[in-house]
């Protein structure tokens, strides 16, 4: 059974949302899913060009102004 | 959910099958933007009256700061996420940036010899040597920890993210304290480089094209650098 994780990176700058992500998918099994949340606008940029870039399923919801929830589907 | 082919749609349905918190519907902006265009455009007004160089620095930062902001261009990301994320898409950008301003400066200047007249801009002609190095290093590593290069972090902090108030606040006392020391810099350091304009070296045409060919085979790099990391995973 796949699980569902929330994390929380409000008002971090990037480069440390992705490196959350990074930490948290090396812990996780394949199908789980991470809601990352965001209001960065530079990790905006970087958090799902490189999720996708590992192969990961992502998809973008902008909650509120300058607030992000990104989706990220382990699938490798 | 214990198939392996995880489809976007079925992240889809994942997404919308979670339940929604309790969200405010947004409020329209437009109001807001209406004020702030108005605004600007009086400050610019108000500073032609004064002086129109002040008024076409107005016009510039804003341009300058809405092409940022929208394009997500960031120095820092530029020289960071090779080594962090493989990706060199914003690398890339800067170095075209950099390919731009070298045929547009050198065609300022060269327009200016050529008519005889003294060179804009030789006063950033300034000696070179470890202490350039040593000085980007530090630059470097705390342009990463407080996210953001000069630019960047004044483009963050008009979007409204406040952690990085803190980043501008020490941004102005460290520049203030370089200001006060920097004479003894100067006298210590930075006159014992040498200074090199390189159209002295290489002659105008030569210098571009080597600057040319020097960017480009930074971008050849940069882009190889990218699909290496790809095979890589």
């Amino acid at each position: 059974m796949s699980k569902e994780y929330e994390l929380d990176c409000m008002g971090e700058a990037c480069p440390v949302p992705l490196i959350k992500l990074e930490n948290k998918l090396n812990e996780l099994e394949v199908g789980d899913l991470v809601i990352v949340q965001i209001d960065h606008s530079c990790a905006m940029k970087n958090v799902p060009e490189w999720a996708r870039k590992q192969g990961h399923n992502v998809e973008i919801e902008e909650v509120d102004d300058g607030e992000w929830e990104v989706f990220v589907e382990k699938a490798v | 959910m214990t198939e392996t082919n995880n489809t976007q749609s079925s992240l889809s349905s994942r997404r919308s099958s979670r339940p929604s918190r309790t969200r405010k519907p947004k409020k329209s902006q437009l109001p807001k933007a209406y004020v702030t265009l108005a605004v600007i455009i009086l400050i610019g007004l108000g500073l032609g009256m004064v002086s129109q160089t002040l008024a076409l620095f107005w016009v510039i930062g804003l341009g300058f700061g809405f092409i940022l902001q929208k394009a997500k261009f960031c120095f820092t990301a530029s020289m960071r996420d090779p080594y962090l994320t493989g990706s060199t898409s914003i690398t890339r950008a800067v170095l075209i940036a950099f390919a731009i301003t070298t045929v547009g400066f050198t065609a300022i200047k060269y327009g200016y010899f050529a008519k005889g007249l003294p060179i804009p801009g030789m006063g950033y002609v300034v000696p070179i040597s470890l202490a350039t190095a040593a000085g980007a290093f530090i630059f470097g590593i705390g342009m990463v920890i407080a996210g953001g290069c000069a630019s960047g972090t004044l483009m963050r902090v008009g979007e409204g993210f406040t952690m990085q108030i803190l980043s501008l606040f020490f941004f102005i006392v460290g520049s203030l304290w370089g200001a006060h020391d920097f004479g003894w810099w100067k006298l210590n350091f930075i006159v014992k480089g040498k200074a090199v304009f390189l159209p002295d070296v290489f002659g105008w045409f030569g210098a571009v094209v080597l600057q040319l060919l020097l960017i480009a085979a930074l971008y050849i790099a940069a882009e190889k650098w990218e699909n290496r990391k790809n095979e890589a995973h």
